[in-house]
């Protein structure tokens, strides 16, 4: 293929005229390989949270980073908690009561006038809870700072936990809750966690038809009562402010409001993973989605840096790493593969590969990602690849912190989750210093073959029956016998059928 | 009229243009943030663009191009080439081959025609020489270069999209590195080179088993869209038939390249920390050297006829239930879009009006909102609503349609009108916050009715007065010219069926559709049929048995069950 193939869809007068003016024209002398180009230098020094760190008069930390580009402002509050917290048999509490907080009314305003007000503003204001934190949010013009925050700070003193709002949520949820196997990527998703995280960890916990029958308003009060206050807090505001004005209707908004004990440290699940194949099935669809690995590493050890490196080679930045190019580019066998090492900020992380393709295909697919596992612990990677995954690291660095929300929002995470603000100071040098022997070393001792959990959800009788020109490649074979199937649970109860 | 201040004339986006002499024309927008460029294309070319036969070619075409260029993603061109010309005669021998076999299908003679059993030697033949050039491409390239170049520069979320109206390549590189962009663009323009074609075929399937194939209700809302859209060419899938992806060939992309994505059908736009000048001068540098191709791509042929009757789809999927409607309505940059889109958003939202009275006020429903979706040749106005569980989709139409005709018989008041217009008014700050949202607003504007109107459609959404609303709601929004989709909840797929076991597809299809017949079956029939299977049972086909005993479970079942069907 050349650009001249145009040749063939154009009349040949018209042909001679475009000769002519291409002819006409000298083209500028344009490098062979992008490598021939040079750059400018780009210094970048990353911005210094404490200079952006205020300590209100309740003791409540604010990040605040002025941008006076557009008129809008955007207020968060961080808040320790979630739904690591729910009582047995009231799984479903925290997520309930964060949404609530925004969708139920407060002391003064009913739901109904608190969504007209908002809307009216156009403001645009949420709350919720999710695992392990929570978070209050409002995004709006500048020109309406007071009545917004007064808005926000309302919501979260005091939420109204209407009942026909909480009704409907509890409506919502339950139908959410009917629908629970039907797609194979939220099977797999529940799969997965309780495979590498056990039944008991919060993480796991699923709400049921009963738990979530159960909440009641006084659960949602007294959740409330017991994690949202100012002892909870951090919070980040960015956009169109002024800081020492700001810090004053922060501190009168909250004024008054007795800040409580700090929300408990999240549990660490005490669960080993059992190694083997797990299959569930779902026959009607003509894919099977796949998820293999095994337990990670926590946050701060020493081998992070070096561990997300060798994750980038090996599957986790796209179209340059292995299990990408192996399965996706050379043999056409998904559309999305890849990998993920991300270490658990409270606990160990999990290490995964995670990829879609026809059940006949299935099979080849898990093998070409269990010969890279082994590759990349057993032969060095080369020059080149670490290169390309250490500048990325390096040059992408300033994205971190491409906006005054996301400074902030980064400088918030770091405070609640106890991450030295140094870490990212010697970030980069870090990253330079690590070497093709350290890939291997963290691939050797982090990378576990005979750890792996494959979990395959899809059509299994087509799975494990494999590709008729590719026999080859076996479920079976690989699991080594050692083939588990998982049962779909009622949905409304999660009571599985006993496993055949 | 305004009971409240909008913050009139809200923030203008003002890009510096030009157009090369090719015809590619350059929107550029400097702004303060990071040390970094959002910078992105277009080509004025999406399914709609497409042709029964090549349908997804447009998709398959932005994979493409990803592969690499002359210099980039081969170890030798020359041998590259070569090898590739082999294998698409290869291929085309192979899809002759297909081809009877697909017709002995036709006939009854075989079951499957992609059983390897079935295949001719010289299919085999031709298989084995194909699976060996694949190998030898594979020899020949260098993995995905085009990509490490830009990863190992520090460049971040490269990636592109086909829409029914637009392919669009876009990618966010350090400041520093502007001059890689315009390297790597124009030579993937000038220079495109189309490797691992047939697995990249694949690749795409995948995409449609992904999206379409393996999702709950990715086939119905596939053909809900082929019958809303009768005669237009949004009939089709922007993904494409399986059929088509399938089939089309390196020389139907070759000669869909030459068409669509030369410089004249072309726009690129870059937002972020850049000196415009210096922009420019690299524009004329890089992309100065494609050539304009003296045929312009010709316009959209077909316009969707005038519907003459209401038209409906009842749908047992796994979901909740639910209706859709849908209404004909206008393109993007019709007098009539900015009163269609404030009528939708009337409707939607927390304070609209069909939460608050589907969700809040009766209970019928536990999700509902509107839509008006103008495209780039045509557009529709869309209400969708969730029934409680266990609720009728039924009852959700005909609260729908019950708002509508609220909206329909009376001007909507003062406050909630101006409610919305206060929404747009804030949204038009919020679409200004993002650097990489800028550069996508200009070229997806730019595609339709240019960038001017990000500045002037605000301007008449303000415009927009409760008369407008009520009579485009009377004029659009009429019986013959809607599709109704209802969606009943299927069976959850709960505890595997047993009796499925070790089936394939189209044996599994057939039992599903004799336990239907059956259900309905009067107990008689049933029982002779059951008589039937156990009299003919020995002499099943051992292949063949495992199918048999499951629909001889279904009937048993049934006549266990007693007269009542």
């Amino acid at each position: 293929m050349t650009s001249k193939s145009w040749t063939r869809v154009i009349p040949a007068g018209a042909l001679v005229l475009c000769a002519a003016m291409a002819a006409a024209q000298t083209p500028p002398a344009v490098p062979a390989h992008p490598r021939d180009l040079t750059y400018p230098p780009l210094t970048f020094t990353p911005p210094d949270p404490a200079a952006h760190r205020h300590v209100l008069g309740n003791g409540v930390v604010a990040f605040m980073v002025e941008d006076h580009e557009l008129p809008l402002v955007t207020v968060g509050v961080q808040i320790y908690g979630g739904a690591y917290l729910d009582p047995k048999g009231k799984e479903g509490l925290a997520s309930l009561a964060g949404s609530q907080m925004r969708a139920g009314g407060t002391e003064t305003h009913t739901a109904e006038a608190f969504d007209e007000e908002a809307d009216f503003l156009a403001a645009s204001i949420s709350s919720g809870f999710g695992d392990t934190r929570g978070s209050a949010s409002a995004n709006f013009l500048a020109k309406d700072t007071d009545k917004a925050l007064a808005l926000l700070f309302e919501m979260l003193r005091q939420p109204r936990f209407q009942q026909d709002r909480l009704d409907l949520a509890k409506r919502q949820a339950l139908q959410a809750m009917e629908r629970r196997n039907d797609s194979t990527a939220s099977i797999e998703n529940r799969e997965w966690g309780h495979l590498v995280r056990g039944k008991a960890h919060f993480s796991t916990a699923a709400a049921t038809r009963a738990s979530i029958e159960s909440l009641t308003r006084e659960d949602l009060l007294s959740f409330h009562r017991e994690v949202v206050h100012p002892g909870n807090f951090v919070i980040t505001v960015a956009g169109d402010f002024d800081t020492a004005a700001m810090k004053a209707k922060l501190e009168s908004a909250m004024a008054g409001w007795k800040a409580g004990p700090r929300a408990a440290a999240v549990p660490k699940p005490e669960f080993t993973p059992a190694p083997g194949l797990y299959l569930v099935d779902k026959p009607d669809v003509n894919q099977g989605r796949v998820t293999l690995g095994h337990l990670g590493i926590q946050r701060g050890h020493p081998d992070e840096i070096a561990i997300d490196l060798m994750n980038d080679i090996l599957g986790g930045s796209g179209f340059t790493s292995r299990i990408v190019n192996r399965i996706r580019s050379d043999e056409g066998l998904a559309y999305s593969a890849g990998s993920s090492f991300a270490p658990g900020i409270y606990y160990d992380g999990v290490f995964l590969v995670r990829f879609q393709s026809k059940s006949e295909s299935v099979a080849r697919a898990v093998q070409i990602a269990l010969d890279e596992i082994a590759r990349i612990r057993t032969q060095p990677v080369s020059d080149e690849e670490l290169e390309s995954v250490r500048n990325s690291a390096i040059e992408t660095f300033p994205r971190r912190y491409q906006s005054a929300g996301a400074k902030v929002q980064a400088f918030a995470d770091d405070e609640m989750t106890g991450r030295d603000p140094a870490f990212w100071q010697a970030y980069r040098d870090r990253v330079r210093a690590v070497t093709v022997a350290d890939i291997q070393r963290v691939a050797r001792e982090h990378l576990a073959p005979d750890r792996l959990v494959i979990l395959a959800v899809g059509d299994t009788g087509a799975m494990l029956k494999g590709d008729a020109d590719r026999p080859e490649f076996s479920l079976e074979t690989i699991a080594g016998g050692r083939v588990t199937r998982i049962p779909l649970p009622d949905p409304m109860t999660m009571v599985y059928p006993d496993a055949k | 009229m305004a009971l409240w201040a909008a913050p009139a004339g809200a923030q203008q986006i003002e890009p510096q243009e030009f157009v090369l002499d090719n015809g590619m024309k350059f929107l550029l927008l400097p702004k303060t943030g990071d040390p970094s460029v959002a910078a992105g294309w277009l080509a004025k070319v999406g399914s709609v663009n497409e042709r029964p036969g090549i349908t997804g070619i447009s998709h398959l075409f932005e994979h493409m191009m990803f592969k690499g260029t002359h210099t980039i993603g081969t170890k030798n061109y020359a041998e590259d080439q070569a090898v590739r010309e082999r294998m698409d005669a290869v291929k085309a021998d192979l899809r002759l081959e297909e081809l009877k076999l697909q017709e002995r299908h036709r006939r009854g003679e075989i079951a499957d025609p992609a059983d390897p059993t079935h295949r001719s030697p010289r299919h085999r033949e031709l298989l084995e020489e194909f699976n060996a050039l694949q190998q030898k491409e594979r020899d020949l390239l260098v993995k995905n270069e085009f990509d490490r170049i830009y990863t190992t520069a520090g460049a971040s979320g490269m990636n592109a999209g086909t829409s029914q109206d637009f392919t669009i390549y876009f990618i966010t590189v350090p400041a520093n590195k502007l001059e890689l962009w315009f390297w790597m663009e124009s030579d993937r323009l000038l220079n495109p080179v189309f490797r691992e074609f047939y697995s990249e075929r694949d690749v795409v399937r995948e995409e449609r088993r992904l999206r379409t194939e393996s999702t709950p209700t990715g086939r119905f809302q596939e053909q809900f869209e082929a019958l809303f859209w009768s005669a237009s060419p949004y009939h089709w899938p922007v993904v494409g038939w399986p059929t088509d992806v399938e089939q089309i060939t390196r020389d139907e992309a070759l000669a869909y390249f030459d068409l669509n994505y030369a410089p004249n059908n072309l726009v690129a736009a870059l937002a972020g920390d850049f000196d415009p000048a210096e922009a420019r001068r690299l524009a004329e540098k890089y992309f100065g050297r494609l050539k304009r191709n003296p045929v312009d791509p010709p316009p959209v042929r077909t316009t969707e006829v005038a519907p003459v009757a209401e038209r409906r789809m009842v749908a047992h999927a796994e979901t909740n239930p639910q209706a859709v409607v849908r209404f004909l309505t206008v393109a993007e940059g019709h007098a009539d879009e900015p009163a269609l889109t404030v009528l939708g958003a009337l409707l939607s939202g927390r304070t609209g009006r069909l939460y608050k009275s589907l969700v809040l006020d009766t209970k019928v429903a536990t999700a509902a909102g509107a839509a008006q979706n103008a495209q780039k040749w045509e557009g529709y106005f869309q209400l969708q609503g969730t029934a409680v569980p266990g609720g009728r989709p039924e009852g959700i139409e005909e609260a729908l349609l019950a708002e509508v005709a609220k909206l329909q018989d009376a001007p909507v008041d003062a406050r909630e009108l101006q409610k919305v217009k206060n929404q747009f008014a804030a949204d038009n700050y919020r679409r200004l916050t993002d650097k990489f949202f800028l550069m996508l607003q200009l070229l997806l504007a730019e595609n339709t009715t240019g960038w001017q109107a990000l500045n002037e459609y605000p301007k008449q959404l303000e415009a927009v007065t409760a008369e407008d609303v009520q009579r485009v709601a009377r004029q659009y929004l009429t019986p013959e010219t809607r599709t109704v989709i209802l969606y009943y909840t299927k069976k959850g797929a709960a505890p595997a069926d047993p009796s499925l076991q070790g089936l394939s597809d189209q044996e599994r299809q057939i039992v599903q559709q004799m336990r239907a017949q059956v259900q309905k079956m009067p107990i008689e029939q049933a029982t002779q049929m059951l008589a039937k299977i156990e009299a003919e049972e020995a002499g099943v086909p051992d292949d063949k048995k495992k199918m048999v005993a499951a629909i001889k479970a279904i009937l048993e079942e049934r006549v266990k069950k007693g007269a009542q069907p």
